[in-house]
């Protein structure tokens, strides 16, 4: 059976570090971006950006730790985390003092840097690109649909973070070197001027100059660690951490832009890579992609030659992990209880098979989720590909390292998540090579702009408050989420259907919910189109285009759909909770006649109150969806198609469709908080459903009921990803026996048309223990939503969600 | 077609043979062991069951079952706290000796505390259940389990259900006590594959007095099932004082040898109490109470069975 090796010394020493340590707002990216973007008012974008990313490879600090053999960091401290005002910044101004205090996620800082940040910060608040988002807004939005809470363009000036999701070319990283990129910009931008400009050539030009501009910058940047260890090792007086720093003063001289030669140059490679892609854009979203299928043939040539033992390339994987963990996104309090856990969405995809289709598992799959498993790290994230040829063996490190680890790796059955991109037009060959980015979304890696996040802030459909703009005459009674911004009477902002109580069809009901749905997926498109206009103009990425296949051949950048694939992204929220309230709608105002239209909105406006009988009948008497009733469950198929169809309509700038997906993070605790009560028996402020899974606690009769009633929509139609999660008693799945049954579940629930599961096995008493004692429970990571987290770092409303989650057991 | 009575369905059983399987027990059992943890399997009729922990509380439903019972045997019981607000809540109890098990109580209790236990299918509605779960016994190698009570009860019903079954290429498993004429458990025969097969104890006078019938006719039926080339899975729950002593464990061992390859598996089941709060959902008495059998007790009496040859397991 599956095992966990033991730790090296090392490894065990930094990552005690890594789970002491609070992480620090670090100043260093800050002041260079401030003082750049200060002095550089002149610069277009393309250019702007190019040149003040090129300014941090120059003058970022290059700290080489004792002990390190992989080398890089966005500041100065051990879990620096960097601040990224070019953006957003208002909100940092707004929560400077509570950064070291607050409840989720809390952040120390100096306070000469809290005073630096006073001194500058307001800078940023025009020259922020957020500033401007509020300009191209159209303010028809502004107007009519402020506090609608179906979407969620609302406040001015703190869109927290920016387009982000994405994977770049590794492997043009690891097998040519950016040296080769170099030159082929070159040849391009000589090209064109020796021709001359023609037509819009002018920007081509700019996106030339920019790349070669970026480029150049890395690779001095990896140049200046090379000098840093260089420096260390003449006065190091330990000669095997000489020898040591020497290896990396070597390394760091060739990679990047250089071919790599070894499993530690293709490791340090990618990390320094996507340090890069950090250092130019906030954490939100930035994948690593097929790690596994980057690194695999330098790790297994390096363990056959003997070069490295398996020990030793499974320590520098425990230490490429902890690197990656080491990064923070330091966000919004509000923004970081959707993500709680100091995560940073750098999710690492493995398995799956090759461009021929077949399985392309290697060495560095199981090591990566070994260093996972046994340095019980809920950071970065895993994705494991899983299909009809997966490795017995590998089914068993999954779900071993998912028992040790809550929720890590995920597990995504390759023929749906495939058949989902082939629906976008991608073709066959290049769907085999999906990663998945953020938390679910399947995106090509490498070569697919798929911006699964949408505009970074606002990428959710809340469809529960459709559905209360669907019954009360396009007004959604309770946004209170708004309510500092709308200080005006509740006025309609979705299409004006009437109220639930003049309707006297069911097909009345539906057809009303269709209507919000196609009115606010327009506006979502709308609104995030807008967004890109002005991205593609103020913030385009240099260091991702340079690697992306099609940027160069194109001589557009990423923004400017330059990338061979293209995709725009959007998820929804509450499927479960709309539903089902469909559903007794259906049933109880309609079917079986139990109460009138008037007396459920009577009993919903008044959030059940005088209403205990009705209320109590709904939760006790009727059928919901997820017990495979298909009287109950036919309202999924619905809700999912009506959103999928209306989401997939628009069109993006970058010439693709929008691809529809459902992932809440927490958010559906989030929303919850902010919708009335729902004809579900849901009570006003209470949780959203989770993923596509049924109402907590409404699923009664056992696992299997619940996932053939999930599975009653083609969750292929969601390009941009599902996520289901699913909670086991530890008892129900003991030992080898117990990993097998486990598999044959998630196999049916995939066979079946599923795209994704996450599975936690801790039992709920477990839970409650760890809520009451933390202490005890520090190690604890669970499955959250679309990543894992330490169970005591998550906030208590989350927690207690968690808990409420039916727990699948015997 | 006939009709049965279950008290239960449940899917995902990762307990009662191989794979992943749905297990239907079926309602009512002629036998009566003091340590049974799913009292509600023992009666034929439906009974009123209440449940504290879903109790909303008189004040909550108004008192519906109260004014809904044509028996006055609904009373105010005790009282408990919520859970989420810490509230005090009114609670009721059921006067047994007034009650009917009619159900008009249950009707009116949206909660779901007091409820009917049992559910009549007719056979095809079963089959028809049970194969809503087809899928995962596909990818698992598991099927149905039909438990009880004790199924050969409902010997008609049973054999309909089971042919359904074989009909759709479903691996079938009886969970039984064995206690039933040989015609009557012959008649399954050409349907199961896999026995579950209790034997308590191995003095028949011993077993008598514990369970209320005698044992005779179970070993005759487990060597006619084994004549007959029917697979078994022997389960032997370890009682404390009753049957955990060395000489009956040895005869227990011993009679499984005597019936050859028939015996897949002998499983030692340690006696639990985690049943006793289910009888007060369904009467006021309570079970008997024992101390479950230490693990050392449990690997000694395992050893025991394993050294006559027998593949031997704790579960």
């Amino acid at each position: 059976m599956y095992q966990n090796a033991p730790i090296s010394e090392r490894v065990a020493m930094i990552r005690a570090m890594y789970r002491a340590k609070k992480p620090r707002i670090d100043l260093a990216r800050y002041k260079l971006v401030t003082e750049f973007y200060m002095n550089n008012p002149q610069l277009p974008g393309v250019l702007k950006r190019a040149r003040n990313l090129r300014n941090l490879f120059e003058k970022m600090p290059t700290p080489v730790r004792d002990h390190e053999l992989i080398v890089g960091h966005l500041g100065e401290e051990f879990r620096a985390s960097a601040v990224y005002p070019e953006h957003s910044f208002q909100w940092v101004l707004d929560e400077l003092d509570v950064f070291p205090t607050r409840s989720v996620d809390p952040y120390d800082l100096n306070p000469e840097d809290r005073e630096y940040i006073l001194k500058t910060g307001d800078f940023w608040i025009k020259n922020a690109t957020c500033a401007a988002i509020d300009e191209v807004f159209p303010e028809e939005y502004y107007r009519d649909l402020l506090g609608n809470g179906v979407l969620n363009f609302t406040a001015k000036n703190n869109s927290g973070s920016p387009i982000g999701h994405y994977c770049g070319n590794y492997w043009t990283v690891v097998d040519r070197g950016l040296g080769s990129v170099l030159e082929e910009i070159r040849a391009k931008k000589a090209a064109l001027l020796e021709k001359g400009l023609q037509g819009n050539e002018g920007q081509t030009l700019q996106f030339y100059r920019a790349e070669e501009t970026v480029v150049e910058g890395i690779i001095l940047y990896a140049k200046r660690y090379a000098a840093e260890a260089l420096r260390q090792a003449e006065t190091c007086k330990d000669e095997k951490r000489r020898a040591e720093l020497l290896d990396i003063a070597d390394r760091m001289n060739r990679v990047i832009d250089k071919p790599c030669q070894s499993y530690h140059d293709a490791l340090q490679a990618c990390f320094f890579y996507q340090l890069g892609l950090l250092m130019d854009s906030q954490p939100h979203g930035i994948s690593y992609g097929r790690l596994d299928q980057y690194c695999g043939k330098y790790a297994e040539a390096d363990i056959a030659s003997g070069k490295l033992t398996r020990e030793q390339a499974q320590e520098l994987t425990d230490m490429f992990i902890l690197k990656v963990a080491e990064i923070n996104k330091l966000w919004s309090e509000g923004a970081t209880r959707t993500g709680p856990g100091y995560t940073s969405g750098q999710l690492i995809t493995l398995g799956g098979v090759d461009k021929d289709g077949n399985d392309a598992t290697n060495v560095v799959t199981y090591m990566v989720m070994q260093a996972s498993a046994r340095l019980k790290l809920h950071n970065p994230p895993l994705a494991l590909r899983v299909h009809e040829g997966t490795p017995d063996e590998l089914w068993e490190a999954g779900i071993e390292t998912t028992k040790q680890v809550g929720g890590v790796p995920l597990f995504e059955w390759d023929k749906v998540a495939m058949e989902s991109l082939m629906r976008r037009g991608i073709p066959l060959e290049d769907a085999r090579n999906y990663c998945l980015i953020g938390c679910v979304e399947p995106c090509i890696c490498g070569c697919d702009f798929a911006n699964s996040g949408g505009d970074g802030n606002n990428a959710y459909t809340i469809l529960p408050a459709a559905l209360w703009c669907a019954i009360n005459n396009g007004i959604n009674p309770f946004p209170t989420l708004h309510r500092s911004t709308v200080k005006k009477e509740l006025k309609p902002t979705g299409p004006q259907c009437g109220y639930l109580y003049e309707m006297t069809s069911m097909q009345q009901v539906l057809d009303a919910y269709k209507a919000q749905i196609d009115f606010f997926t327009k506006w979502q498109v709308t609104m995030v189109n807008c967004y890109e206009y002005l991205y593609a103009m103020n913030n385009p990425l240099p260091l991702l285009s340079a690697t992306m296949t099609g940027c160069i051949e194109s001589g557009r950048d990423v923004m400017w759909g330059g990338a061979k694939y293209n995709g725009a992204g959007n998820s929804s929220i509450g499927h479960g909770t709309v539903a089902d309230s469909l559903n007794i709608i259906d049933q109880v105002c309609f079917r079986d006649k139990i109460a009138t239209t008037r007396e459920l909105y009577d009993a919903l406006i008044n959030n059940w109150e005088g209403y205990e009988d009705l209320h109590q009948y709904i939760l006790g008497r009727c059928s919901h969806f997820g017990n495979n009733d298909p009287e109950a469950d036919k309202y999924l198929k619905f809700v999912a198609d009506t959103y999928s169809e209306g989401i997939t309509r628009g069109t993006s700038p970058r010439g693709c469709h929008w691809t529809a997906g459902c992932w809440p993070v927490t958010l559906n605790v989030v929303m919850g908080m902010f919708c009335d009560a729902t004809p579900d028996g849901r009570k006003r402020g209470a949780p959203l459903s989770d993923g596509i899974s049924p109402v907590q606690g409404m699923d009664k009769n056992g696992p299997f009921a619940t996932i053939n009633s999930i599975l009653k929509f083609d969750q292929a139609n969601y390009a941009n990803g599902t996520l289901c999660n699913m909670k086991f008693h530890p008892t129900a799945l003991q030992g080898a026996e117990g990993d097998k049954k486990l598999r044959a579940v998630m196999e049916t629930y995939f066979r079946g048309g599923g795209m994704e599961l996450q599975i936690n096995v801790v039992s709920a008493k477990m839970l409650r223990e760890a809520q009451e004692k933390p202490k005890d429970y520090e190690d604890l990571v669970v499955r959250i939503a679309g990543f894992s987290a330490y169970f005591v770092e998550v906030y208590k409303e989350a927690q207690d969600d968690l808990i409420r989650r039916t727990e699948m057991s015997i | 077609m006939t009709e049965g009575r279950l008290y239960d369905i449940q899917g995902f059983s990762v307990q009662d043979g191989p794979g992943i399987r749905t297990t239907a027990f079926l309602k009512g059992c002629p036998l009566r062991c003091p340590w049974c943890h799913s009292p509600e399997s023992q009666a034929f009729y439906k009974q009123l069951s209440w449940m504290s922990m879903r109790c909303l509380g008189l004040d909550a439903c108004k008192s519906r079952c109260m004014k809904a019972c044509p028996k006055d045997a609904i009373e105010e019981g005790p009282l408990k706290t919520d859970v989420q607000t810490g509230e005090q809540l009114r609670t009721v109890h059921v006067k047994r000796d007034l009650c009917d098990n009619c159900g008009a109580c249950a009707d009116k209790c949206y909660a779901e505390a007091l409820t009917l236990c049992g559910k009549d299918y007719t056979s095809e509605a079963l089959v028809n259940r049970l194969l809503q779960d087809k899928s995962f016994f596909d990818t698992s190698g598991g099927g149905v389990t039909i438990s009880g009570g004790e199924p050969l009860c409902q010997i008609d019903f049973v054999v309909e259900v089971l042919k359904g079954l074989k009909d759709n290429g479903i691996h079938v498993a009886l969970d039984t006590t064995g206690f039933a004429p040989w015609e009557t458990m012959e008649r399954t025969t050409p349907y199961v594959d896999l026995y579950l097969y209790d034997l308590k104890h191995m003095d028949s006078a011993k077993h008598k007095a514990a369970v209320g019938v005698p044992n005779e006719q179970i070993h005759e039926n487990a060597r006619k099932l084994a004549a007959a080339g029917k697979k078994l899975q022997v389960r032997i729950p370890v009682i404390p004082m009753f049957n955990w002593d060395e000489e009956n464990i040895r005869a227990t061992a011993a009679f499984c040898r005597e019936l050859g390859d028939a015996v897949e598996v002998v499983q030692l089941l340690p006696y639990h109490n985690m049943g006793v709060m289910k009888y007060l959902r369904i009467s006021d008495g309570k079970p008997m109470e024992a101390t479950p059998p230490s693990d050392e007790k449990m690997a000694e009496l395992k050893d025991i069975v394993a050294s006559y040859g027998l593949n031997a397991t704790i579960h």
